[in-house]
């Protein structure tokens, strides 16, 4: 009897054990989702400083990164949401920028003209939905967003500038999508993705992958004559 | 006397001179442009050449999806032109500049009707399905097209195109600008709404000139201080500034006059109170009427004689 009931305790805490599996939710991951969906009032007025004062000031105030709190945000705000809505949010790992650029009036560019605001305000407090009559210059949130991140990592040479670099586009599940039988070929694989993707197909056929010559757009001046290689001067196996 | 080859033609030259140095007539021309249009002003710095409001174009107008709609390579070798199947494309220049690595930065631009303030295609249709909306959108109306296609000549830009395809029901097909949804409250043009980066920034024109003037102001070292759209062909309702020369990203060099300023005034100072066709026909009657004198001179000793 005694063992009857150890082995039902037993199966009940797996059982329990399962189920928390099964809606545990990563901490950071639900407070980033909450603070995503927040919209701060917008700020009307804002201080037209240079960057350099504006640096001094942040110092002046000891504005560290011991103050960056959150690790990472998710850029997810209903204000972009409500006119697109085409990819998923981007995760920006706010404290490792902060660690990496070391200057936080590079983003925190300006600040409220309220004195009692603080020093670092959010992006979405000053730029809201697009194409604000009221306050024309001012630019929108997604934009705001896509110029700072894409600016920079052109400025650094480092950080993605595509699309897909920082979004994850809302890609269905594959595994409903595409069915292979059990150990394919590398043949039937590329066979069920030209199924849906043809004309990635064909474009890859215009690619430098597949002519071992064409368009580079890494090289120097773009040009399209690559002296060596598998095209002209080096040992080809097809 | 004989109408000579000659004498025809001496005549029809004085008559085309005498319409030629007659003064224009009392009315100047006016333009027609309405007041506190919408517009839209591209940022050739800010494109990024995303191609998205290619995609949002041809989504919200119900257009076949762009050509290799994710490409953002490849797709820029040629250089593309809007056609009955989009009507707006993005186009890459290589215009020389290099930046701090000394790699060639593209320049991108947008290529869509500029909807102009005088447009010349609305002047140059000729049964009114062009029209100049107070939203500031030139609209076309199916309907009434009879399919000459002499806005498509007219057009400075080169912009509408037409269905050759369909020989039944052809259409001319151009940028709509989103109409109907900026005559909404809140509304956005399709390319405006999508833009991740604010390239496209959409208001009233006057709005927008004074936002432009701030940007060439606050930097000039980035742009070219010059308003593609504001003087050009009489002022459209879109309108770019950039970093690179106009002509560099295939936006061609015009001037500021509106292209019906001249066609309209020679049209409406020839027949104005009809007095070209009455001053025509009036030269015409006098030189019969003196020919058949002549004639009747002449044959009359024969008549006589016999």
């Amino acid at each position: 009897m005694i063992k009857k009931m150890g082995g039902i305790v037993c199966l009940m805490i797996l059982w329990a054990g399962v189920c928390t599996a099964q809606v545990w939710q990563a901490p950071d991951q639900e407070r980033a989702k909450e603070r995503a969906k927040e919209v701060v009032p917008f700020v009307k007025e804002y201080q037209d400083d240079c960057q350099i004062s504006r640096r001094i000031c942040l110092i002046d105030a000891g504005v560290s990164l011991d103050d960056v709190e959150t690790v990472y945000f998710l850029l997810d705000s209903p204000i972009i949401k409500e006119r697109e809505d085409h990819y998923e949010p981007v995760r920006f790992a706010h404290k490792r920028h902060a660690a990496l650029v070391n200057d936080c009036s590079k983003c925190h560019h300006f600040r409220p003209r309220d004195e009692n605001a603080l020093e670092t305000t959010r992006c979405s407090a000053c730029h809201q939905d697009s194409f604000n009559p009221d306050h024309p210059e001012r630019i929108g949130l997604k934009a705001a967003y896509h110029q700072q991140c894409m600016e920079c990592h052109q400025e650094e040479a480092k950080g993605p500038v595509d699309c897909t670099g920082c979004h994850l586009k809302h890609v269905p599940d594959h595994k409903e999508l595409v069915k292979l039988p059990d150990n394919p070929d590398p043949i039937q694989v590329t066979k069920a993705c030209l199924e849906c993707h043809d004309t990635q197909g064909e474009d890859m056929l215009k690619t430098a992958h597949w002519l071992w010559r064409g368009p580079s757009p890494y090289t120097t001046g773009h040009r399209k004559d690559i002296l060596h290689g598998k095209g002209t001067t080096a040992l080809n196996n097809f | 006397m004989q109408i000579t080859r000659r004498h025809f033609f001496r005549f029809m030259g004085a008559a085309g001179a005498s319409v030629a140095v007659r003064p224009p007539s009392a009315h100047a021309w006016q333009s027609k442009a309405p007041p506190d249009t919408f517009g839209c002003l591209v940022d050739l710095t800010r494109c990024v050449g995303c191609r998205k409001c290619e995609e949002a174009c041809a989504t919200v107008n119900g257009l076949p999806e762009p050509e290799r709609a994710d490409c953002q390579c490849t797709i820029f070798e040629k250089n593309r032109r809007p056609d009955e199947t989009a009507f707006t494309v993005i186009n890459r220049y290589y215009t020389g500049k290099v930046d701090t690595f000394d790699k060639p930065v593209p320049t991108y631009a947008k290529v869509q009707c500029m909807h102009c303030q005088d447009p010349a295609c609305v002047s140059a249709c000729i049964v009114g399905a062009l029209t100049k909306e107070d939203t500031g959108a030139v609209r076309y109306d199916v309907s009434k097209c009879i399919g000459c296609r002499y806005c498509m000549v007219a057009c400075p830009f080169e912009i509408p195109a037409y269905e050759y395809f369909d020989p039944i029901t052809p259409r001319v097909m151009k940028c709509t600008f989103c109409q109907e949804r900026i005559s909404k409250a809140d509304g956005l043009p399709g390319c405006a709404a999508i833009c991740p980066t604010e390239a496209i920034t959409f208001g009233r024109r006057d709005t927008l000139l004074k936002v432009a003037k701030k940007r060439l102001k606050e930097n000039p070292g980035i742009y070219l201080q010059h308003i593609y759209g504001e003087k050009e062909v009489g002022g459209t309702a879109w309108m770019y500034i950039s970093s690179v020369p106009f002509d560099t990203v295939n936006l061609p060099t015009l001037p500021d006059t509106p292209a019906p300023k001249l066609s309209e005034t020679i049209q409406h100072s020839l027949f104005s109170y009809l007095w070209s066709p009455v001053l025509l026909f009036g030269v015409l009657g006098a030189f019969m009427a003196r020919c058949n004198q002549e004639d009747h001179k002449e044959n009359n000793p024969d008549k006589g004689g016999v």
